[in-house]
This record gives structure tokens, sequence and C-alpha cells, in this order.
């Protein structure tokens, strides 16, 4: 299958500075850009239609290096857009999205200015191997692209 | 888009609710944004406690596993932090209570609640005020304490954001 997905930058108005990376959902019968035609669509919005969920993308809103994740939801897959798939994958079962941003502030006593600001963004999924046991895979990606392969 | 937060403190016996302070001294008096210069702590006494919380605006989906722990800042002899997550607001008192040690590690890190006893924060959720449930501190320290300004600490505030 053709997995190229043209990516949509038109923001509107909205402020996002505070994203580095935009999401993209590709269902069964459509698309959800994060933002698109000015208006911002909540993750909730996911949320509501997660088993019609094929692909998430996962995007540098400056298009940076084309860094641009992708989760396979129907064969349990990770995979840039320009990479090739495996030609076997193990059979999984019951293959659920993980995706948020885990935020880390550090604060001073004497000033609640923030000291220093981390954001990462966890994306995988979790499923269930042959044998049922419920397995994790998760990339841990900071605002530079930069990745590790997680736990959590 | 995603969340904004703020830190607020509450103070006084009918709870005076203060959002967007700017600073976490711990002192001799209940108030927020307190000079320790002005309220200096006794050696042998307590800090007044401090409710503080969370409030997150703007515009999100969830936010959960919000955690705190202290990450940096050196006690010096006989000072302890005491913390306590999730309680329910009382009078701040400067009569040194029994809560535990504030956790240094992530991994021994306080767990938060929503103020609507919540695991998760819900935007646009019915009834969600965007605040965190308190976490008390107090400041405690001994006779043997050394006079002088304490080393200032550094917290950690985590979350979980879609």
């Amino acid at each position: 299958m053709d997995n190229s997905i043209s990516i949509n930058l038109n923001s509107g108005n909205n402020s996002m500075d505070s994203l580095t990376f935009y999401w993209m959902a590709e269902f069964n019968n459509g698309v959800i850009f994060q933002f698109e035609d000015g208006k911002e669509h909540k993750f909730q919005e996911v949320l509501d239609r997660i088993n019609e969920l094929e692909f998430f993308h996962l995007y540098h809103k400056d298009g940076m290096n084309n860094i641009n994740f992708i989760v396979d939801l129907r064969k349990g897959l990770i995979k840039t857009l320009d990479s090739q798939e495996p030609e076997t994958v193990e059979v999984k079962e019951n293959i659920r999205l993980i995706y948020f941003r885990r935020i880390k502030i550090q604060i001073g006593e004497h000033d609640l200015k923030e000291k220093s600001r981390a954001v990462n963004y966890h994306l995988g999924f979790q499923y269930n191997d042959k044998l049922g046991n419920n397995r994790r895979i998760v990339l841990i990606i900071d605002e530079q692209g930069n990745w590790i392969l997680g736990d959590n | 888009m995603s969340a904004t937060h703020e830190f607020s403190e509450s103070n006084l016996v009918g709870e005076v609710v203060m959002d967007g302070i700017t600073n976490l001294n711990f002192g001799s008096v209940d108030d927020h944004d307190l000079s320790t210069t002005t309220y200096p702590i006794l050696r042998g006494s307590s800090s007044f406690e401090k409710y503080l919380r969370c409030k997150f605006t703007g515009v999100y989906s969830i936010i959960s596993n919000m955690k705190f722990w202290k990450s940096a800042g050196t006690l010096v002899t006989g000072e302890t932090i005491k913390a306590a997550t999730n309680q329910v607001y009382t009078q701040p008192s400067a009569t040194a209570n029994g809560d535990s040690d504030v956790p240094v590690t992530e991994g021994a890190a306080l767990t938060l609640q929503s103020a609507e006893g919540e695991a998760t924060i819900v935007y646009g959720a019915s009834g969600v005020s965007g605040y965190t449930k308190y976490v008390r501190l107090q400041l405690q320290t001994t006779v043997s304490t050394p006079s002088g300004a304490v080393n200032q600490k550094t917290f950690v505030f985590q979350y979980d954001e879609v």
C-alpha cells in the first residue's frame, strides 16, 4: 500500500508555537490533520474513532529533515516516511496506539519562572503477542527529532 | 496548541486563592510570594505550610500522569522539606506536621490528581476546574540548623498531555 500523504501545513490563525510536531491520523475512511482549515482538531477526535485508525503520523511542523514517524496500526510497525518495511512481521493482536507529550518543568523555589522545560513525544503502540502477553514499543522523541526506544 | 499552566497557592482561614504565584518561598507568615528576609524561619521552627496547586488553561484534550518532586537543592543540617499530595485545604499551620520528606527522584515522585479527584484532567468536561489537588509543603528545621539562608531548592512538575 502506498502510505504517502501530502502533509498539510495550513494551520490557520492558531498559535502553535508550543508544539514542535503535529499529528495526522489516517482512518479507514478518512484523514484528520491536527491543524487544517484554520482550526485545530483535538486528539480526543482520534480517540473517539480509535477503532477506525490505521496509521498515525507525527511530523515536524516546519518539515525539518522530513521527520515523519508513522505508526502502522494494522501491522504493528513504527517507520519513517522513507523506510522500507520488513518482509515478514510478527503477527500482533489488539494493536493500540500510544501517543502523548511528556512535559517536564523545573522551577526554582525563589522564582517559579521555568528553569527548564523539556518536551518529549512518546509514540508507539502496544499489542498482544501470540502467547497473549501485552507488549509495548515506544519511541521517545525530543524536539530536535532525536529519538530513543523507550520503555514507557 | 497545548495546555499552559501556572502555580496557585491558597492561604488563610477562608482560603484565599492566588493564581500565578511567582515564588515558593517558605517563611514565618501564611502568605504567598513572601520575602524570606521579612519573614525568616527561626532555628528549631517550621515554616507555615504551603498549599500548592497547578492550574491548566489553554486548549488540550487530556492531562494525566501528574508528578511532583524535588530535583536539586542540598538540605543543610537539620533542614527537611515535608510534602503530602492530594490534600484537602485547611488553614496553613506553622506547627511541624508529620508528612513525609519530599521525594527527590522521579521514581518516588508524588502523584497528583485533579481537583475533582480524578487521575486525569479532561478539557471541557463538566465540572472540571483545571486545577490539581493540593500539594502541602513545609520546611522544618531543628536547633542544629545553621543560621542564615538555606540553599534554594529546585522542584519538578511533570505531566503527560494529548
